[in-house]
């Protein structure tokens, strides 16, 4: 392997690490553009951005710091800029916020720019933001019951928004006028326009540095390690065919049964090769659960690298070794002109990311992994009000208050702080103290839900739980809790995870219990509970080892009794509180 | 006048800057002593005295002053042996340290089990009881439950006991309650307030850092105990002051007051060196060790203070002079990967086994072998010629790497070297880019043994046009402490917006720490013309979550409604500064106010009176081979005695410099002239 190696390369062997972290360092500096620049909350608290870098012909350099879901099909959004356009010239930026033309969903502006190096273009620099508002019939950029791009936002299906480095005011006009809030959605764009600006400086900089001839041969260089690694990573798998299913929550109206999502993958570690097949999932639905093409591939990807090495690197080498195949028409594949998507970042395609990195468990131990929980909880739905302490000024955000936990895998218990796998942990949990000084409201509780997690040998993580309410005004919460009819399934003998629930606790004491999609107003004296869905689990329980059984009692997440019960280990405790196990009665227990 | 000596006790070496009477500085190195950090202590002022041909009594006895940045309480945190606490919490937020606000991971990154908390859930009691963001309470406080927790505590074997009410930093009647009742119940034992240690509206990082200060100080206390008890019997009777990690110094009561600001105390006494080697607005300094590489800066010539500093999976939780420390050291160990990709670090040799060339056990190739092969450092004068390199051990160990990447010997050992030079430029962007500094317009000051070999490389990369060898660079931490102020910092919440400005409820809390920083300083024994306070708000537009610290000239003291365009003006530029827009018509929040007590020290500036002579015509001591990746050949180039150099001695690269505790490297086009106090200041064409 070693003497193929030295054959292929094109460039020194150390210039190769050289210029990865270079191209590394551009678009993280190109994040932090859109991070400082940007004014809305959702982009600069809650990260939903991405910026990348592909060649000129679409295939992916680096993804640093980027969101999973943004980044894994990018080419699909720059390719039909190319197909589209026969004047692409230095200076020129394109925006593609439209399913149909390969974007993720509407409210996710992709924005690119070409990068020429002695006149020819050799690159994309792609900076994409979730915008807080794209001028919907209602206020909000996540529609479920939309049944059409009719009943949705402002859809940009590739459009040049600037020539030799000058904006083109009409464009941005017709984006500012369909909008909101204006003036939040120019700021964010010009944001983006910034990061791609930088982006094309550096690498210009960078290309002059090194030798244009050096940085083609570094790509292909470059390449081949991602696709060597990739075919490396695969072939350690076990060859076959495999299937999964799980079911999204029913979307009343939308989808009354729930959407049920497949997922059939065919592994040749021999090829080094992985082919995700989705054709056999349900047609689309008049609503905006449909995903697009876009997410539908990047999400099919995602499960396959949660699978495989982390240190893999996610360029075009390693994606080529993952084919997707996808059916038009399909809710879960590419979507039928003009069919809602609206929501093809989160719910239905956290679900496809969920089967995806569930199918590997058909496989057996030590494949795969346990179902997670899905998003948008209560925890994390968007409230607003008028803020009594600020003489009834309207306020209106999403708040990061307490959500779903991941599933097991072999060898690892689920993340606690997980947040659907879209998210894969990375979003900020929010502060009690900042949270009651941005809003009126008090948050009485926030915390772990003991025994909610999915048993098994490892565990899925507990979900999150708490209560809160509005101080002298009532609040309006709006959320879409998936996992609420089907909570997180536990995989090889693992157990499932606790559902995801609501209930208003009125100012009398009586409890309502909230559905899983709901606009509700909290009513000043009211309080509203909610818990998240908590991850599944994976492998037998009776096969956890026992000191895995005392830590998780420790951390008070299991009582003694369930330890005993489910697990069949007991635990003691010493003098100093810590809880230790009881050996020679586990032992017996277990036989 | 008699000496002031600066201890810094790093991994390896034990580093000691003194300065006499006329203000000449000397530099003296000792092994550390783990376990006993007090000995290497001690050992090195003995290797202090002799260099001044003193017997040590003689020598100690005409010491004034020791100032000390020590690495005990970093150490006891980073191998987690730290006294046991008990943590009271509010009632239904017993999660706050599992929670964190969401620890932080890669997307990728699975095959991990989520950490546990700082404090154990045995060992944290929640007691009813809840005061609101306006300081308003809900439900007093349950008597009962303390009382509970105590007795449980006590139970338990806690050592000491860390209180972190919600709230409390707005009005912290329940906490001080908490602590009323303990002393009842649990007489002698040691109480952290959160409200007193950290005082921030952000529950979880206040709440951190008083259960770390809690956790550490006995273990500070016990230090301090024995180096009083080792000084004392050397008949020292100067004064001793600890460094902090806001940048100064500290006497020790007020120390163990605080235990937790001596938390990585020792690097950032670099910026604080900086300062004074330089008046540029915007300074980098980076400081490569044996395993690390450390990077902080100043930007507007002010120490860039952050809450965000890490150890293990859990926040410091105060704000702390900020350095980003990345492994990349001359220990970093290279290696390649299943794919055939170079990789250097994070894992290193350290001291020991260290280095292959070291021949003291190492066997795998790190950063200071490809140094030795590259011809950069020369094996027979490595420090000074103490320690003997072996040059075949070093190709030995990169040979497997050359063969990996079917290149020579010269040519892996190049890749590792350029390698960890990127790994240290991502640090470096890491913060220059985030905090608003652009390397091309700023000065970089080098610090620690090995950073000189390094930076002409990473100058031309990050685009650098000036850079500094300091003089005293292998031990420009202790020289920053031999410099220093004393220096305290405290804050107050105090919530108000530029639409309902609260001048009065403003200037009470800047009064109050005003008067708290006063005492602090004449306690320290500095005279009050010598006292200085520099003032600062937390400031954000509304609905952002993160707050940006905002200077502010405090004049009076007192703020009045007139003030208030100022501060918001200094406000949105800040902002623009850090995050590139402003907004003007957006509300603007301050949410508490700081206030930094600074005072000079007698002889601080001693330092400055020192002057080397003049150029006497410096010429290179020899020449030496040093590979040249261009040519794919070595390359003679002029080797120069650092200690040959007088005021105005120029060199120009491409050349080596030798110094006895470091090595610089100069390419071609980098311009170097000696300034007053010894120290190469290097420009680039």
């Amino acid at each position: 392997m070693d003497q193929k190696i030295d054959a292929d390369r094109r460039i020194d062997p150390f210039v190769m690490s050289v210029l990865k972290s270079r191209f590394e360092a551009i678009v993280r500096e190109m994040s932090l553009v859109v991070q400082r620049a940007s004014r809305s909350a959702v982009i600069k608290n809650a990260r939903d951005f991405s910026c990348a870098i592909l060649t000129y012909d679409h295939k992916l350099v680096t993804v640093e710091d980027a969101l999973p879901i943004h980044v894994m099909s990018m080419d699909m959004a720059t390719r039909p800029v190319t197909e589209l356009f026969d004047d692409i010239e230095q200076g020129d930026i394109f925006v593609n916020s439209c399913p149909f033309t390969g974007g993720t969903h509407h409210a996710d502006l992709i924005m690119m720019m070409p990068v020429y190096v002695e006149a020819e273009p050799l690159f994309w620099v792609v900076a994409l933001s979730h915008h807080a508002d794209t001028g919907a019939p209602v206020p909000s950029t996540y529609l479920p019951f939309a049944k059409t791009m009719f009943e949705e936002g402002m859809h940009f299906p590739c459009v040049r928004i600037a020539q030799d480095y000058t904006e083109k005011k009409d464009i941005l006009r017709i984006g500012s006028m369909r909008n909101r809030v204006p003036e939040l959605w120019l700021g964010d764009v010009r944001a983006q326009i910034g990061a791609c600006r930088t982006g094309e400086r550096r690498i210009m900089d960078l290309c002059s540095r090194h030798g244009k001839d050096t940085v083609k041969g570094f790509l292909l260089d470059w390449f081949d390690y991602g696709e060597r690694r990739a075919k490396q990573a695969i072939a350690k798998l076990p060859a076959g065919t495999y299937s999964y299913e799980t079911r999204h929550d029913p979307v009343p109206g939308v989808a009354d049964e729930g959407v049920p999502v497949r997922v059939k993958i065919t592994v040749d570690p021999d090829e080094g090769k992985i082919i995700v097949d989705v054709r056999d999932n349900i047609d689309n639905v008049p609503g905006g659960v449909n995903l697009s093409a876009n997410t539908c591939t990047g999400s099919c990807r995602i499960g396959m690298f949660n699978n495989l090495d982390e240190d893999v690197p996610h360029n075009e080498g390693a994606k080529s070794r993952i084919e997707v195949v996808m059916r038009k028409g399909s809710a879960i594949g590419d979507p039928q002109y003009p069919v809602g998507t609206s929501v093809a970042t989160t719910n239905v395609n956290d679900r496809l990311m969920i089967a995806g990195n569930c199918v590997f468990s058909e496989m057996g131990a030590p494949f795969g992994q346990a179902e997670s929980a899905g998003h948008l909880p209560a925890g994390v739905g968007v409230i607003s009000g008028r803020d009594p302490f600020k003489n009834g000024k309207a306020y209106v955000n999403q708040i990061f208050v307490g959500y779903g936990g991941g599933g097991a895998r072999h060898g690892y218990d689920g993340w606690l702080t997980y947040c659907g796998p879209a998210n894969a942990g990375l979003i900020q949990l929010d502060s009690v103290e900042v949270d009651e000084s941005m809003y009126p409201i008090i948050i009485e509780s926030r915390g772990v839900k003991p025994e909610s997690q999915g048993y098994g040998e490892f565990e899925g993580a507990p979900a999150m739980q708490g209560v809160f309410y509005p101080l002298d005004h009532d609040m309006t919460i709006v959320y879409a809790a998936d996992g609420t009819e089907f909570a997180p399934r536990g995989v090889l003998g693992g157990g499932d995870g606790g559902p995801s629930t609501a209930e208003k606790i009125t100012g009398e004491g009586d409890v309502l219990t909230l559905p899983a999609f709901a606009e509700e107003v909290i009513e000043n004296g009211a309080r509203i509970a909610f818990a998240a869905a908590a991850g599944g689990g994976y492998g037998d329980p009776l096969a956890r080892d026992p000191e895995r059984v005392a830590v998780t009692v420790e951390r008070n997440w299991l009582s003694p009794d369930a330890a005993r019960k489910v697990y069949r280990v007991v635990v003691t405790q010493g003098d100093d509180g810590a809880w230790r196990v009881d050996q020679a009665e586990t032992t017996r227990l277990r036989g | 006048m008699g000496y002031q000596v600066c201890i810094d006790i790093g991994g390896t070496f034990t580093d000691c800057l003194t300065a006499d009477g006329s203000g000449d500085v000397r530099i003296f190195k000792s092994p550390t002593t783990p376990g006993e950090f007090e000995k290497g202590f001690i050992d090195v002022l003995h290797v202090a005295a002799e260099g001044y041909g003193l017997e040590s009594s003689d020598f100690l006895g005409q010491v004034d002053l020791i100032v000390h940045g020590s690495t005990v309480s970093t150490n006891a945190l980073v191998e987690r042996k730290t006294a046991k606490v008990g943590l009271i919490l509010t009632e239904g937020h017993a999660d706050i340290l599992v929670l964190r606000e969401g620890p932080r991971k890669g997307a990728f990154q699975w095959k991990l089990d989520y950490p546990d908390p700082y404090v154990p859930r045995r060992l944290t009691r929640t007691v009813g009881g809840r005061i609101d963001a306006r300081g308003r309470e809900i439900a007093p406080l349950s008597e009962a439950d303390v009382r509970e927790a105590a007795r449980a505590f006590g139970k338990q074997g806690v050592a000491v006991v860390a209180v972190g009410l919600l709230w409390s930093v707005v009005n912290p009647d329940h906490e001080l309650q908490v602590r009323r009742i303990l002393a009842e119940e649990m007489p002698g034992t040691p109480v952290t307030l959160s409200h007193e240690i950290n005082p921030m509206p952000r529950e979880y990082k206040r709440i951190i850092a008083a259960a770390i200060d809690a956790s550490i100080s006995p273990i500070v206390r016990n230090y301090i105990g024995k180096l009083r008890a080792a000084l004392d019997a050397e008949n020292y009777t100067g004064d001793l002051l600890l460094a902090n990690c806001v940048g100064g110094m500290m006497p020790l009561p007020e120390m163990l007051r605080k235990p937790i600001y001596s938390v990585m105390s020792g690097p950032t006494l670099a910026p604080m060196a900086a300062m004074v080697l330089s008046d540029e607005p915007d300074i980098i300094v980076g400081d490569m060790g044996g395993t690390t590489f450390d990077v902080s800066a100043l930007r507007d010539h002010q120490l860039i203070v952050t809450p965000d500093s890490m150890i293990h999976d859990d926040s410091l939780g105060i704000p702390k002079v900020d350095v980003r420390s990345v492994g990349a050291g001359g220990g970093s160990i290279a290696s390649v990967d299943a794919g055939g990709l170079l990789k250097v670090g994070p894992e290193s040799a350290g001291a020991r086994p260290g280095p292959a060339c070291y021949d003291t056990g190492g066997a795998e190739p790190t950063v200071t072998d490809a140094n030795v092969v590259l011809g950069m450092v020369d094996p027979e004068f490595f420090l000074g010629g103490k320690l003997q390199l072996r040059r075949d051990l070093a190709e030995q160990a990169i040979a497997p790497i050359a063969e990996r990447l079917g290149s020579s010997i010269e040519q892996a050992a190049w890749g590792i070297y350029t390698t960890s030079n990127h790994n240290m430029v991502g640090a470096i962007e890491e913060i220059t880019v985030r905090e608003g500094i652009n390397p091309r317009d700023s000065l970089f000051v080098c610090g620690g043994g090995a950073t000189a070999i390094h930076i002409a490389e990473m100058a031309d990369i990050l685009g650098l046009k000036r850079y500094m060898i300091p003089r005293y660079m292998a031990g420009l931490s202790a020289f920053g402490g031999l410099i220093s102020d004393i220096r305290r910092e405290d804050s107050r919440v105090f919530l108000t917006s530029d639409t309902a400005f609260d001048a009065e409820g403003a200037s009470a809390a800047l009064a109050d720490l005003r008067q708290k920083g006063q005492a602090f300083l004449d306690g320290a024994g500095v005279a009050t013309e010598d006292q200085r306070f520099e003032c600062a708000f937390m400031g954000r537009y509304e609905y952002q979550s993160f707050e940006i610290e905002v200077p502010f000239d405090c004049g009076s003291g007192r703020l009045t409604e007139d003030d208030l365009p100022g501060l918001v003006e200094a406000f949105h530029a800040m902002h623009e500064r850090i995050y590139s827009i402003r907004t003007d018509d957006d509300v603007v929040e301050f949410t508490a106010w700081k206030m930094r007590a600074i005072g000079k020290r007698h002889g601080q500036d001693l330092w400055r009176e020192m002057r080397i002579g003049p150029d006497k015509g410096a010429q290179p001591k020899s020449a030496r081979k040093v590979w040249v990746p261009d040519e794919g050949a070595a390359r003679g180039v002029p080797v120069w005695d650092m200690a040959s150099f007088g005021e105005g001695s120029r060199v120009e690269g491409p050349c080596l410099i030798e110094a006895e505790t470091f090595t610089a490297w100069l390419k071609a086009g980098h311009k170097g002239v000696v300034d007053r106090h010894g120290n190469l200041n290097v420009s680039i064409e």
